[in-house]
């Protein structure tokens, strides 16, 4: 207790009251002010700690980013099996064996041509063949179930019709088992051309004058353009845009636009329409999406683009430079659907009947004609068809307008043109012909819309951009809440996200095992899972204390007492340093 | 919790049979009119199956000049389509977001009105069928019937007002809340247990919320009558009020066929432009001329092309009819004394621009000399190159008044202070006009009152209060009351509903209830984003269910007209009454940072103190004052 000590008694005449002293500085003063401020900051992390937002259960970003990065360094492919069925082929030149590894050598040249995209078949393609000529039967594979000779019975040569050789061919190649095997058969006849058609079920046929090399080529660019990749080309629609609901639903809406209902007001008969035309389409779609329909007809709609008159074409003419303009949303109402839940797609099928004055209104193509199905699609969004009246050109002066129906072969031509719309805006082509590099062939159309193997491609693709898209909602929501450490997370999302999470992983089993339908199945709920914890009303609403506000809460305390605290150590910091030079001078002397 | 006991469920009935059966016999000639009106009815709908039930729809405008100097302009739309299980699901006139809203929530009967403005039961008439059906509360009032299990009324009613709120752009969702509505149990519209209202009184009503109701029309404001909503003219109108009104009978277990029925009026009340002086004849104002160009500013060019009738109506006031009887007798020589057709265009008192196509008189079953004249005007053969811009001008100044409800009715607060209040409402007879105590009983029977009130729960009824005053004496409660209900609010839970039958004497004057109450507190998170604007208790609904607001009119009832047929529907008088603003004590928001900022304070002062007080040396201090006094 040198400093409150008396005044020293003894009065040295050397000793400098005011620039010695004595005895050690002491250090109580000091290690107290110092403690108080080690104190405070090491309670300064379990404040921090204290008022950090509780989370019960966050989301497992790990495995989420796992999970993204398998999704991203690998698309998903699935198992196909292929089947290539040689008739009347000589069976000495070529082996089973031989031809099954030449099939799929041209098959791997055909697909590394265009990267493998989302959805496809695994590269390690097996390719059983078959070789049924007159007098033996030789099958590479095992489980086979070709009837060898069956053939021989069909007289190909009076079956033109190519509708009933499909179902022919269907009925031979029924295999009970299950498994999806797309198959082409190759059968070698007199006649001179080549004809190439693939059926609506899971096969195609080759018939024709043709050569064991043009025919392995033409199986191999079958299988894989046509079988694996939905005869999809450059240019088309990409699948990544499927106008499929998060919830796989979509709702079809038709709605008959009457420009101006002062000239004419035409009406349709849609219950027909839907009856008759649409509910195969639906069902034929049931495994993908679970489709409903509404329909509409609206008045008033005007067109909100330009037309011109052409005199060559004696008809108004829109071009396609118009198109973006052509949607009137100003006018056209097309309301979005009660019905429709938050997350199913709506795609919009719009018959403009337009008005007297812009009649008959033609769509001009790029290249000076005429469109023939006078209609156009907007991706995601729907097709417009513009349908002229008959009673265009007799531009009589009614008083009153005239009420008329579309008469039934009209709206089942419209019909159709919407369905090859909606091919197109899943991707599809809609002109029924593959053009390949060896050769052109035929798509056989089915009454319902889509055949076997395109509905497969479809549910290929879905499944896979369904996990892609979960993976990316994922990683987002992860990302979001990790910049976002103050932010509440109820337990509901937590949950949601391992749910998604395992039936993504399910997804990816499932797709191992080629089970198409359960791995669209879940891949939907996984996405659907994740979409709904992103979109989870607590995240929505902006449950976020912010630090400006943790700091106007806490800052009236520690601002004036840190002040306290810091000046404290300074000064006695100070008055340390000082009073242990007065102590050395002292010993100095 | 001891109010709850005391009075929940207070019911009381008393001789309703007797009084039934003298109601019975001053109807008779309207239920004869009934039994022919239903044997055609069914005559008519039986051939309609014959022929196929088809889509409707029709547009009407029934103009009214008041006595104010204004003119009421009334437009109705109807769209009808018959029900699904007969005509499928698909439809070409119909609105699809409707059709699909009510099928979607199983709505058998709904309304949905906006309103801006108040109607001017005084001025404007409080009698007559318009102000019973059109004349609403300001905002937005909202009432839905369910076909549903009882169990799930709730969610259909929450999910209707969500989905309404998308369609209407406005804030219906905010009616979700159990605090903002309630479920009347027979006196608001008799529907059991199923039918749920909500009001939101200050709700902002504006072009945003008419633009949705006119998609539902087929022809929007293109073409046909809605032409003519001009949104400036309409919305600088003294009032407004755009109604929504669905019936659906798809899910009944009865076989009709009158399929879901969409009936939207809108309501105006403008003021004819008169530029400048007023016109004056032998010293008195005439009443202003006005077009159809003069108040919208717009002209119809044709009908909406879809519709199955457009007319234009001009509708006489019984009132102003005898009016213009007293002075055609003034001013000529007293010839035939009625009015006769065609001098409908052109007479000595006022002044048409077109002639009308038709008139339609009402009959009247009360014995009245008078009654109001309908003329029609077909829209039909006017077009672009000519279009019907109807006008009226008057010659010689005519005075008349409406016809009043029975008692006119009014709410307001009392007391002051932010602790309690009462509500009064008060009845007044307005018997100093013409048409006093219209039909009222002549053998000293009595008048029946329909009340209706809705209370938020912050608003602390206490209902063992209610007093009745009958002229300014104060009666026995329990004599003059028929029947009540009551449900007790509960705190944030659900407001508090009081329906009652007050029977009120013959010849009554004033009568008035008054309810005293307490007001709550909020929780700092209830408070709206203006607290201190206060709070609004909805309107009080008055009905008189002995008076029927309904025309008939003679035309041949065959081709009958959905606006006529508005006019001719059964109901009861109907006003309601002011919404009250009731200020709450608001606290002050910055309360808790206030606190906490003092209370951090007062930690730190003493932090710091106690900080000084231990790095205190007291034997250096000493010595330093020591040394300073000696230097001394």
């Amino acid at each position: 207790m040198a400093e409150i000590s008396e005044a020293p008694s003894t009065l040295d005449p050397d000793f400098d009251q005011e620039n010695m002293r004595k005895s050690k500085p002491g250090l109580k003063r000091l290690t107290l002010s110092l403690a108080v401020l080690f104190s405070f900051l090491l309670g300064l992390p379990f404040l921090l700690k204290s008022i950090e937002i509780y989370r019960s259960s966050p989301p497992p970003f790990r495995e989420i980013d796992d999970l993204s990065t398998a999704i991203e360094s690998s698309p998903i492919l699935f198992p196909c099996h292929f089947r290539a069925v040689f008739v009347n082929f000589d069976p000495n030149s070529y082996t089973a064996d031989q031809l099954s590894i030449s099939v799929q050598a041209h098959m791997a040249k055909f697909a590394a041509k265009n990267s493998p995209a989302c959805g496809t078949c695994a590269s390690n393609v097996t390719v059983s063949v078959t070789l049924d000529s007159n007098s033996n039967c030789i099958s590479n594979g095992n489980n086979v179930d070709w009837k060898c000779g069956a053939l021989n019975e069909f007289k190909f040569a009076e079956k033109h019709e190519d509708g009933l050789l499909d179902e022919d061919f269907a009925s031979l190649l029924d295999n009970n088992s299950g498994a999806k095997v797309y198959t082409v058969v190759a059968v070698k006849t007199e006649q001179e051309e080549v004809r190439a058609v693939v059926g609506k079920y899971r096969h195609a046929w080759i018939m024709g004058r043709i050569f064991e090399e043009e025919a392995i080529e033409k199986i191999a660019e079958i299988f894989v353009n046509v079988f694996m990749n939905g005869g999809k080309e450059e240019g088309l629609i990409h699948g990544e845009f499927m106008p499929l609901g998060a919830d796989g639903r979509i709702v079809l809406s038709f709605n008959l636009l009457n420009a101006d209902p002062h000239n004419w007001i035409y009406d349709w008969d849609f219950q027909e329409i839907d009856e008759n035309l649409l509910s195969p389409v639906i069902d034929a779609l049931k495994p993908l999406a679970d489709v409903s329909v509404e329909s509409q007809v609206l008045y008033h709609t005007p067109k909100s683009s330009f037309s011109f008159w052409d005199d060559r074409l004696d008809s108004y003419i829109f071009s396609t430079k118009d198109l973006p303009f052509f949607v009137n949303s100003n006018e056209w109402h097309l309301d979005t659907s009660v019905a429709a839940g938050g997350l199913s797609k709506i795609l919009q099928f719009v018959v403009y009947v337009p008005s007297a004055k812009e009649c008959p209104l033609q769509l001009q193509l790029p290249n000076g004609e005429i469109s023939t199905t006078n209609g156009f699609i907007s991706p995601m969004w729907g097709g417009i068809v513009v349908w002229n009246p008959s009673a265009c050109l007799t531009d009589s002066k009614i008083k009153h307008p005239l009420r008329y129906k579309i008469s039934s072969e009209d709206s089942r031509k419209l019909f159709e043109v919407f369905m090859g719309q909606l091919r197109q805006l899943f991707g599809l082509k809609s002109d029924g012909l593959f053009v390949g590099a060896s050769g052109t062939s035929i798509l056989l159309a089915s009454e319902r819309g889509f055949s076997e193997w395109e509905l497969d491609v479809l549910s290929r693709q879905h499944s896979c951009f369904n996990l892609l898209q979960c993976g990316t909602t994922l990683g987002s929501l992860s990302r979001l809440v990790q910049s976002l450490p103050r932010m509440i997370i109820m337990d509901d999302i937590g949950k949601q996200v391992k749910y998604s999470l395992e039936a993504a992983r399910l997804t990816l089993s499932n797709a191992l095992l080629g089970i198409y339908d359960a791995s669209a199945e879940s891949s939907r709920q996984a996405r659907l899972l994740a979409e709904d914890a992103f979109y989870h009303p607590s995240m929505m609403s902006v449950s976020y204390y912010s630090f400006e506000h943790c700091f106007a809460v806490y800052s009236p305390f520690f601002l004036p007492v840190s002040l306290h605290v810091l000046l404290a150590v300074l000064r006695e910091w100070k008055r340390y340093k000082q009073e242990s030079k007065k102590y050395y001078a002292w010993k100095a002397k | 919790m001891f109010k709850c006991c005391l009075h929940s469920q207070l019911q009381f009935r008393s001789e309703t049979s007797l009084e039934s059966d003298h109601l019975m016999g001053s109807r008779e000639p309207i239920v004869l009119i009934f039994l022919i009106l239903i044997s055609t009815y069914e005559s008519s709908a039986k051939g309609g199956i014959a022929e196929e039930l088809n889509e409707e729809f029709t547009e009407g405008l029934l103009l009214r000049p008041l006595p104010d100097r204004k003119v009421l302009a009334h437009f109705h739309f109807q769209s009808s389509v018959p029900p699904t299980r007969i005509y499928g699901r698909h439809h070409h006139l119909f609105p699809k977001s409707i059709y699909q809203l009510v099928n979607k929530f199983r709505v058998r009967e709904m309304e949905l009105s906006f309103t801006q403005g108040r109607w001017n039961y005084e001025r404007w008439g409080g009698y007559d069928p318009i102000s019973s059906s059109s004349a609403k509360p300001p905002g937005v009032e909202l009432w839905a019937d369910f076909d549903v299990p009882l169990d799930q009324v709730d969610d259909s009613w929450r999910n209707l007002t969500h989905a309404l709120s998308g369609l209407f752009c406005a804030s219906i969702n905010f009616l979700e809340h159990s605090t903002s509505y309630s479920a009347p149990q027979w006196s608001f519209h008799s529907f059991a247990g199923k039918l749920r209202y909500g009001t939101l009184p200050r709700e902002a009503v504006c072009t945003e919320n008419l633009t949705p109701w006119l998609k539902l029309l087929p022809c929007r404001d293109k073409a046909g009558l809605s032409a003519l909503m001009d949104r400036p003219s309409i919305y600088k109108g003294y009032y407004h009020s755009q109604r929504l009104h669905l019936t659906s009978d798809d899910f009944g277990t009865a076989k009709s066929n009158a399929g879901t029925m969409l009936e939207q009026t809108l309501t105006v009340v403008l003021q004819p432009n008169t530029l400048g002086a007023r016109a004056m004849v032998s010293g008195k104002t005439l009443q202003p001329s006005w077009s159809l160009n003069s108040l919208f500013g717009r002209k119809v060019h044709g009908k909406c092309s879809v519709s199955k009738s457009s007319n234009v109506y001009v509708q006489f006031e019984q009132n102003l009819v005898s009016e213009l009887k007293e002075v055609r007798k003034k001013s000529e020589a007293p010839e035939s004394g009625i009015l006769i057709h065609d001098d409908f265009g052109n007479n000595t008192i006022f002044e048409m621009s077109a002639s009308p196509d038709r008139v339609v008189k009402e009959v009247e079953n009360l014995q009245k000399e008078d009654s109001s004249i309908l003329l029609e005007f077909l829209v039909e053969d006017y077009n672009d190159s000519k279009p019907f811009d109807l006008g009226l001008r008057w010659k010689l100044p005519v005075v008349w008044s409406c016809q009043q409800a029975p008692l006119h009715a009014s709410r307001f607060l009392m007391g002051s202070g932010n602790e309690r209040g009462a509500i009064a409402i008060s009845l007044k007879s307005l018997s100093s006009n013409n048409t006093p105590t219209v039909g009222c009983c002549e053998k000293g029977s009595q008048l029946r009152i329909n009340i209706f009130q809705v209370v938020p729960w912050y608003v602390k009824v206490y209902y063992h209060t209610l007093k009745v005053f009958i002229d300014g004496e104060l009666q026995s409660t329990m004599e003059n009351i028929e029947k009540i209900h009551i449900s007790p609010s509960e705190d944030k839970v659900s407001p508090g509903v009081m329906e009652m039958i007050l029977r009120l004497p013959c010849g009554v004057i004033t009568a008035a209830l008054t309810l005293e109450f307490d007001k709550g507190f909020l929780h700092i998170d209830e408070y709206p984003p203006d607290a201190n604007q206060g709070f609004d208790i909805p309107s009080a609904v008055v009905s008189f269910t002995d008076f029927q607001a309904s025309a008939s009119f003679e035309d041949n009832l065959l081709n009958k007209l959905p606006i006529l047929n508005e006019l001719q529907e059964r109901k009861h008088v109907i006003s309601y009454t002011e919404v009250l603003l009731v200020p709450l004590t608001t606290p002050d928001f910055s309360m808790p940072y206030n606190v906490i900022t003092i209370t951090c304070t007062v930690f730190a002062l003493y932090f710091g103190s106690l900080l000084n007080v231990l790095r205190r040396r007291v034997g250096e201090e000493e010595r330093r004052l020591k040394s300073k006094g000696d230097f001394k």
